[in-house]
């Protein structure tokens, strides 16, 4: 019986400890404008600088700050707080749950807030509604390209980055007949190629695409066929191994920054791991080159933006956080912390040379993500893309079976 | 029955272990690697004794509030579904009657319900109770673990040999001096396993505790790991790390407490 | 069970057992005992009767799990779940995984458990190892097994393949056949060791003279495998295979983290489908109505299990 015993003590000493620490706790309740609850997406290492400058800068407001991490576990929480109640002054509104929240009026409309003035036109819409009603402060935006291993490239005689889809084809063959692996992208999410040449084409036709296929009076078959084949001729030309939709992001990376394949899908917080576990490669980042005489261009989103409870219990403080928060200041900070491609106007980013030739398009918002351009039932049409993507690169569907897929499936949630 | 120490069954059995725990061994040995060094080679030893990892985490996570709290979580969350779990085995055993048959068959339903569809309910059920966000509300969540628990002592129970129990009713000892005098120490093998089982559940859960507790100061260990994850997003050495220090309490205990799932019958048997 | 210290006098038969469980059926003092139930009937009814019953109302509304502002919409959620193609689309690998997981599981965790209950050099060490598995967060071993079982040639396992036989390098998590064994083989990975500590508690009721008598009597140590371990194990494997088929229908997260349910659809899983639907979806009436369908149906799959397995056991001993 000496387990018990032992178990016994642990248990008495264990249930002591904090409550004699409860105890000096309970009087924090501040002054006047009293307290601000902020449930984040980003960590606390990175919230923090910013929030303790707040603090400083507002000695009456006190914030309580409490994350998890994205994306379900962010959505679900947030999700049973708001039905309870419980939800903080100020979130992390994303386009995960921006559907819901929205509609819900579980978000507060910022529309002609002064601190909305330096955010640009793209990031207000990401997070917008109807009537130019703008739900959530965007101040970052990233966008997904190609990054290059010019030492690699200079290897099999390449040393133009290409700059339409053929070029790039013709790149990989010469790649794999020097006896490099040429490219690499996981197939596990909407393929970040793929997006760029619908985000060309969407932005040849005036943004009007998403609007026309919502609407009925186009189908994804129109727009998508071409794209699907061009993308698909990775694998019927035998350029890139079928196996990619078993691999992660991570996994791609990794190959990459060993130096074991030349190219490879991108997106900015790539870039540090890569620099961590390869300081001496000669890297650079490029947009997706382009099909059927269209530029080349990005696969990106605005990210998640800060919205204010309906709700609130502190609206006034919260009001004034958000008003901090795109300050250069506060932009400096964050910026520091999480390396983002910020886009207020009036703070100039500092971020790793590699993604220079990207930074002015994703800035300026020329980038694009179906899921985030669809007009509803994102997240079941995302699902059943990756799937069929999946399905495409393995040589099981067509083209045209992908797409029409695509069409049945949103037909089916109407 | 006499046993020899076989030294074939040790070879076959360690070279089985060492095959299975290659994955251990890669979250392990990645720890004392840059991140350079385990894209490079992740199944290699360490070059040199590389500490930076688990000196930033130590420097950046607070790990001693959140470990006392999932320490005073865990324990408590444990005895009552010890507690719950043995009274009720008990109880089911002693009386085989039509309404504990069909209860006992309603209770399997804690096996069946998708813990997700149940949490939203829960979740509500406790800001009724103006439970949420305190460690308290968190091991009323865990007591559900009460239901395997007892389903496990149940069958164990069942095996045991009733003369003993018999003889001492004969005494003259109540129900509840039976349960604690002569049922307990019997079960004590099958109490150590499921207390294991179900300790490591609690102590690793993040689920529950993401969804119920809000407020930093009372957050678990596997969430503050979860919580601190964010800024190391890429950096799987750290990640890696973290897990590590949240497991090692658990490779303590479990090394503290395997002994004694073996020999229970024969102690308690012994006694009577 | 090296030292024999019990030495009861009966004959070591396990009928006699069942005989005295009806005699303490027959318990005299039935309101006491009842008592000890009053626990338990608290847990089951404040965490499990209540959620479900709230569940089982918002599959009947359009609750989108955000405002309990719901409007009635009658049966339209179980139409939707039962004509749409893609909430059933995890069916087929759940069966497959559920059954693959509880046959090796099984056939893997009893022979480990009889050998880790003996005593030789290191147990310790290869207890702590088997069980281990068990333990680190899914996203981690993910993580790890996702290198392992990498498609590329420098996968753990491909370059290993290639420098021992010069073969691969083999698609494990991108080809569907291949991506559905190795999500069952890391599972069985996962689940053999805590599986096998199961029966290693439940060995410990099986008292040491029985083996005794056997060997006295001239049995070797497979007949006493099969002819005295094994039927007296019988709780245990009802036990165990009853926890792998619920666990294994509701599977998620491995699945999830190695595969993301693909390729395609073909390591999706039924509760994929309701997480999904609920929370990235905001359906959460429809997933509490996929919800419903499915306890209802592991409830099946449970009874019929059950029911077989008391026969098995009731022929057995």
């Amino acid at each position: 019986m000496r387990l018990r015993r032992t178990l016994a003590a642990v248990a008495a000493v264990a249930l002591a400890l904090p409550l004699a620490a409860c105890g000096g706790s309970s009087g924090s309740s501040g002054s006047s404008d009293g307290k601000l609850t902020f449930f984040s997406w980003d960590g606390q290492d990175t919230m923090k600088p910013v929030i303790d400058k707040f603090q400083q800068e507002n000695p009456g407001i006190k914030i309580e700050f409490s994350n998890a991490p994205p994306v379900a576990e962010y959505i679900s929480t947030l999700q049973s707080r708001i039905l309870s109640g419980t939800a903080a002054d100020v979130f992390a509104i994303a386009a995960e749950n921006k559907t819901n929240l929205i509609n819900g009026k579980h978000v507060v409309d910022l529309k002609d807030k002064p601190f909305l003035k330096n955010v640009p036109k793209f990031n207000q819409t990401t997070y917008g509604g109807q009537d130019g009603a703008v739900y959530g402060l965007s101040v970052a935006s990233w966008g997904a390209g190609v990054l290059y291993n010019k030492d690699l490239l200079a290897k099999a005689g390449a040393n133009a980055i290409p700059q339409t889809w053929d070029e790039f084809l013709a790149l990989c063959h010469k790649l794999k007949n020097a006896g490099v692996t040429p490219y690499l992208e996981s197939v596990q999410a909407m393929s970040t190629p793929l997006a760029a040449f619908l985000g060309a084409e969407s932005a040849a036709d005036g943004n009007s695409m998403d609007s026309k296929i919502f609407d009925g009076s186009a189908k994804f078959k129109d727009y998508w066929v071409e794209p699907l084949t061009q993308w698909s001729r990775l694998w019927t030309e035998g350029l890139v191994t079928p196996a990619v939709v078993g691999l992660t992001g991570d996994q791609v990376r990794t190959e990459f920054a060993n130096g074991k394949v030349a190219m490879m899908i991108a997106g900015p917080w790539d870039i540090p791991g890569v620099r961590k576990a390869a300081p001496k490669l000669k890297i650079e980042m490029a947009p997706i080159p382009g099909i059927a005489g269209r530029p080349a261009y990005l696969a990106g989103a605005a990210s998640p933006g800060y919205a204010i409870n309906s709700k609130a219990k502190n609206p006034a403080a919260a009001e004034k956080f958000l008003a901090y928060l795109d300050t250069p200041e506060a932009m400096a900070l964050y910026q520091k912390a999480t390396g983002a491609i910020t886009v207020t106007t009036d703070f100039q980013p500092a971020l790793d040379p590699a993604l220079q030739p990207i930074v002015k398009d994703v800035r300026a918002g020329n980038i694009y993500l179906p899921q985030i351009a669809w007009k509803r039932a994102e997240d079941i049409l995302n699902v059943e893309a990756t799937a069929q993507l999946q399905l495409l690169v393995q040589g099981k569907a067509t083209p045209e079976q992908v797409a029409t897929a695509l069409d049945t499936k949103l037909a089916s949630t109407s | 029955m006499k046993q020899r120490r076989s030294p074939i069954t040790s070879v076959v059995m360690i070279a089985l272990a060492c095959l299975v725990g290659v994955p251990l061994y890669y979250i392990v040995v990645n720890t004392f690697k840059t991140q350079q060094e385990m894209a490079k080679s992740p199944l290699a030893l360490p070059t040199s004794l590389f500490l930076d990892n688990y000196q930033r985490i130590f420097e950046t996570v607070p790990l001693g509030r959140s470990f006392l709290n999932t320490l005073v979580v865990t324990i408590a969350a444990l005895l009552v579904q010890l507690f719950v779990g043995s009274t009720a085995a008990y109880a089911m055993a002693m009386r085989a009657s039509r309404f504990n048959r069909i209860f006992g068959a309603l209770l399997l339903l804690g096996f069946i319900v998708p813990g997700q569809s149940t949490l939203i309910p829960l979740y509500r059920l406790l800001v009724g109770a103006e439970l949420v966000d305190t460690l308290r509300g968190l091991v009323i969540i865990y007591s559900g673990g009460a239901i395997f628990c007892y389903f496990l002592i149940q069958a164990y129970i069942s095996r045991l040999p009733f003369e003993i129990i018999e003889a001492a009713r004969i005494d003259g000892a109540g129900p509840f001096q039976i349960y604690w005098r002569i049922v307990l120490p019997l079960i004590r093998p099958i109490l150590v396993t499921v207390g294991i089982f179900q300790t490591m559940g609690i102590w690793n859960d993040f689920i529950t505790p993401n969804v119920f507790l809000s407020s930093p100061e009372k957050s678990t260990l596997v969430l503050q790991v979860y919580r601190s994850v964010g800024e190391f997003s890429t950096d799987w050495p750290a990640f890696m790390t973290m897990s590590v220090l949240v497991l090692v309490p658990m490779v303590v205990f479990f090394v503290l407490t395997q002994r004694h799932i073996v020999s229970g019958l024969l102690a308690g048997s012994v006694k009577s | 069970m090296s030292t024999p210290l019990l030495t009861r006098t009966e004959a070591p038969s396990p009928a006699p057992v069942r005989a005295e469980r009806s005699t303490w059926a027959r318990a005299r003092d039935a309101s006491a005992n009842q008592l000890f139930l009053v626990p338990v009937a608290l847990v089951f009814i404040v965490l499990l009767v209540i959620p479900l019953t709230q569940t089982f109302y918002w599959s009947f509304t359009d609750f989108t799990g955000y405002s309990a502002d719901v409007k009635f919409v009658g049966l339209s959620n179980y139409h939707k779940v039962l004509t749409d193609p893609s909430m059933l689309a995890g069916l087929g690998f759940t069966l497959a995984y559920t059954i693959g997981t509880a046959v090796l599981i099984t056939a893997c965790a009893i022979p480990l458990a009889v050998v880790l209950n003996k005593k030789f050099f290191g147990r310790n060490f290869v207890r702590s190892v088997f069980f281990f598995p068990a333990i680190p967060s899914i996203a981690i071993l993910g993580l790890v097994w996702g290198y392992i079982l990498s498609p590329l040639g420098s996968g753990v396992l491909n370059s290993v393949l290639q420098s021992l036989f010069h073969a691969g390098p083999y698609p494990w998590l991108s080809d569907d056949t291949l991506a559905r064994l190795s999500v069952i083989v890391v599972a069985v990975w996962g689940g053999a060791g805590w599986h096998a500590m199961l029966y290693l508690a439940y060995l410990q009721s099986i008292p040491a003279d029985y083996y005794e008598v056997a060997t006295i009597d001239g049995a070797s140590a497979r007949q006493q495998f099969f002819h005295l371990t094994l039927p007296l194990l019988t709780p245990a494997i009802v036990i165990s295979n009853f926890l792998l088929m619920t666990g294994g229908l509701k599977v998620f997260d491995l699945p999830f983290t190695l595969t993301k349910g693909g390729p395609g659809y073909s390591t999706y899983t039924i509760t994929q489908s309701i997480i999904t639907s609920g929370v990235a979806q905001g359906r959460y009436g429809l997933a509490s109505a996929l919800a419903v369908l499915f306890t209802f149906a592991v409830a099946l799959v449970a009874v019929a299990q059950l029911w077989a397995s008391r026969r098995i056991e009731r022929r057995v001993l």
